[in-house]
């Protein structure tokens, strides 16, 4: 049991990645990595709304739509649930901490749109985990987008001094290194 | 004359994939076949119209402060009535796209068009742009995948969607020995998305030059008279 | 499908709605801290400009 949630917890960090293998959240991956400081902001709070979005629709899910056959309401429900969890986390961070809403809080909006939430939301369900592999996951999967995040933006930075064509200057010459981090990352599944 | 040259420019110049970078995740995930792409092409634009039309009917009736959870609640509506709708009628297509159906609910180009547009539009003219900005993002989705299909098998071929035995149509261009499993994997997904979003970047640098050029000449023109 | 169902998912649809619009709003009403009123997303990434974070809008 404990082999089976390590296991998990490396396939969904490294080698199912969010970003690099299953394509998600790519459109925040682009715009916020121009800056290492403002990755690390998103990467956190990333993290957190996953970690307590998930946690609500497995339970909601689990407790509510199953025992009233309302299965079909699932989508609905979950980006209903992503929102108000988004609006609450930004409520909270006024209110308590200042500080962290001055590196985080900007880009808490932009997560409720963010393919990775949605995804784990329906993955904890379509793969029908118990709690203790939705919790793998669930901390997993952002940990995952976070740690490419700040890798990307390390290169990104580096980037914007080199000599580029004109042509691929920006966006597109970052594709082409988000393809070659995704052929380093897929070196690691001899992990296990 | 303004509405055609929007669609145009949704097509080619402003194209929603290659040109605004919206959409992205779907995009590079389902391009591995022509079918998933004209399944996933033909599933947006039909959520883009509708949703367009159904914002645009309600506008005047949402108080301005909570427009985007009500635009919300309509896409997720609508994207599940799609879904089920595709899972009865197409299960072929259902099983390849997988997560990308539900995930068209927080696709940017939906949610970015219903503000943008449709928010301050007759039903008509964001029906239309529904269209537009629908079949920009077919052509990407299409071009991205004819190229990675016929690169990793060598072979361009459709079968039904609602009938996955009958095969459409079936070219093998490329002999099986020289073809690059390379496209089919996440590499070749990035390394075609950024060519092709480099060549529309280039086409438009071109386009740029040319009206400058254009330009001056015209000024120098008038500066000679 | 039979009516009570259908009856209870109408309700528990409304109801998180409900709570969706409720915490926007409230949300909306909260201050920023002090200090925290310019902030703009280091984010120039994608060209999405009908994203709320985009450098291009203007504090509404």
């Amino acid at each position: 049991m404990i082999g089976e949630l390590i296991t998990l917890l490396i396939t969904s960090v490294l080698l199912n990645n969010a970003v690099l293998n299953q394509f998600l959240g790519l459109c925040p991956f682009m715009g916020v990595s121009r800056k290492k400081s403002s990755a690390l902001g998103m990467g956190v709070a990333v993290v957190f709304v996953i970690v307590a979005a998930g946690i609500v629709t497995y339970g909601l899910y689990h407790l509510v739509l199953v025992p009233l056959n309302l299965e079909f309401m699932d989508l609905v429900t979950f980006i209903l649930v992503i929102a108000s969890l988004v609006q609450l986390t930004e409520m909270f961070l006024k209110k308590s901490s200042p500080a962290l809403y001055k590196s985080l809080g900007v880009y808490l909006p932009l997560i409720t749109t963010n393919c990775v939430v949605l995804n784990v939301c329906l993955v904890n369900i379509s793969n029908g985990y118990d709690i203790a592999h939705m919790l793998v996951y669930t901390i997993g999967t952002p940990l995952g987008f976070a740690l490419v995040l700040y890798i990307f933006s390390c290169i990104r930075e580096r980037l914007e001094v080199a000599d580029v064509p004109q042509c691929f200057k920006g966006n597109p010459i970052a594709l082409i290194v988000a393809g070659l981090m995704a052929m380093a990352f897929s070196g690691l599944a001899g992990i296990i | 004359m303004n509405r055609m040259q929007n669609f145009k420019n949704g097509l080619i110049k402003d194209n929603p994939v290659f040109g605004l970078y919206l959409g992205l995740c779907s995009t590079l995930a389902i391009t591995t076949s022509i079918n998933n792409a004209i399944g996933m092409g033909v599933a947006v634009i039909f959520v883009l119209i509708l949703s367009n039309m159904i914002i645009s009917a309600i506008r005047k009736l949402v108080p301005d402060e909570i427009r985007i959870p009500v635009y919300i609640v309509i896409i997720a509506t609508l994207v599940k009535i799609i879904q089920m709708l595709i899972q009865a009628y197409a299960p072929a297509l259902d099983s390849s796209l997988g997560v990308f159906i539900p995930l068209i609910v927080v696709n940017c180009i939906i949610l970015g068009r219903a503000e943008a547009f449709a928010s301050k539009n007759g039903v008509l003219d964001s029906a239309l742009d529904g269209v537009g900005m629908g079949l920009g993002y077919l052509l990407a989705v299409l071009s991205m995948s004819v190229i990675r299909q016929l690169l990793s098998t060598g072979v361009l071929s459709m079968t039904n969607p609602f009938n996955e035995a009958q095969v459409l149509f079936s070219l093998r261009l490329i002999p099986e020995d020289f073809t690059i499993s390379m496209f089919s994997s996440p590499l070749g997904a990035f390394m075609t998305f950024a060519c092709l979003a480099a060549g529309l970047t280039a086409y438009k640098l071109h386009v740029q030059k040319k009206e400058a050029a254009a330009k001056a000449a015209a000024n120098s023109q008038e500066a000679a008279k | 499908m039979d009516f009570a169902q259908l009856f209870l998912a109408i309700l528990f649809f409304g109801s998180l709605v409900g709570i969706y619009i409720f915490l926007f709003l409230k949300n909306k009403k909260t201050p920023k801290p002090e200090g925290c009123e310019n902030l703009k997303a280091d984010c120039e990434g994608c060209k999405d400009i009908y994203c709320p974070n985009h450098p291009t809008k203007e504090e509404s």
